[in-house]
């Protein structure tokens, strides 16, 4: 250490300590797995009930799935926050927009339920645009991929009036917009953390 | 043509590598540091201080689940002086 340094060696130590800083990106998989089976199994509930009993409220699988996934992505957050020992520009942008996106679902829910309109469509649409960006951000092309697919399914959605069809479309955009790429993410992660 | 002069506090090679860490990163903890440059925490501690009282990082002490917490942010000044010095090594390199 004490040597000087050539031009060269310069160079070397930064683009190695920079090669290094790119290493530490956020742990995401967490929250798309957990979104992923929440909001699936608030679907595949909201499906069943009304089939067992169309006067059901359907609202109530939604708020349950939004509650637990709220305070258990709080508690994780909470706890990662402790742990991590860097934090980078691009954690702080993808958190940004999943905050801005949550504000956004939010006002979406309660102006679709003063108007008497089903906010789903919308928000399967809405999801799209943080799901994409962070696959552009994070350059992971499962989730770049997912984006795309909220907003296609969103849209079909929109158009469809069968609940079956919606039930499928949803899960089938779920579990290839959230949970695929959460379990490749995982992996990704994992890789990084044991190299 | 004459080469510009090396920022002698950034011509070594552990203060050049915490500054390059901190160049990608909002903030990073001693831990990191460590890990990423591979010294021993005394000189790490050092060279901290060193940068810091060039006033090229800004270092901040708390508590993180009840241990004590160092974490290193680079100041204007310290980008400012990490572009310089690379612009100056280009210079050298490409001579």
């Amino acid at each position: 250490m004490a040597h000087p340094l050539t031009p060269e060696q310069s160079l070397q130590v930064i683009e190695s300590m920079i090669a290094q800083a790119k290493k530490s990106f956020s742990r995401a998989s967490f929250y798309f797995l957990l979104w992923g089976v929440l909001l699936m199994a608030a679907m595949v509930a909201t499906y069943l009930l009304r089939h067992v009993s169309p006067a059901f409220d359907h609202g109530a699988p939604w708020g349950i799935a939004g509650f637990l996934g709220g305070i258990i992505s709080a508690a994780h957050s909470i706890r990662q926050g402790r742990r991590e020992v860097v934090t980078s520009p691009m954690d702080r942008i993808i958190g940004w927009t999943w905050s801005a996106f949550v504000i956004t679902m939010l006002l979406v829910i309660v102006c679709s339920v003063a108007l008497k309109r089903d906010p789903g469509p919308m928000i399967t649409v809405l999801t799209g645009l943080p799901t994409f960006l962070t696959g552009q951000i994070m350059r992971f092309r499962p989730l770049i991929l997912g984006g795309i697919l909220f907003w296609v399914v969103g849209v079909v959605m929109q158009f469809t009036g069968d609940p079956l069809i919606i039930t499928v479309l949803y899960c089938t955009a779920m579990l290839l917009g959230y949970i695929v790429p959460g379990l490749l993410l995982k992996n990704r992660e994992n890789g990084i953390r044991s190299a | 043509m004459g080469f510009a002069p090396l920022d002698p506090i950034l011509h070594n090679q552990l203060r050049l590598a915490i500054v390059s860490l901190l160049v990608s990163v909002d903030e990073a903890d001693f831990n990191f540091l460590l890990e990423g440059t591979g010294a021993t925490r005394g000189n790490l501690s050092v060279q901290i201080t060193k940068l810091k009282e060039a006033g090229y990082i800004t270092v901040k002490k708390s508590f993180k689940a009840n241990y004590p917490n160092t974490a290193c942010t680079l100041s204007a000044k310290g980008l400012k002086a990490f572009e310089d010095y690379v612009e100056a090594i280009k210079g050298y390199l490409s001579a």
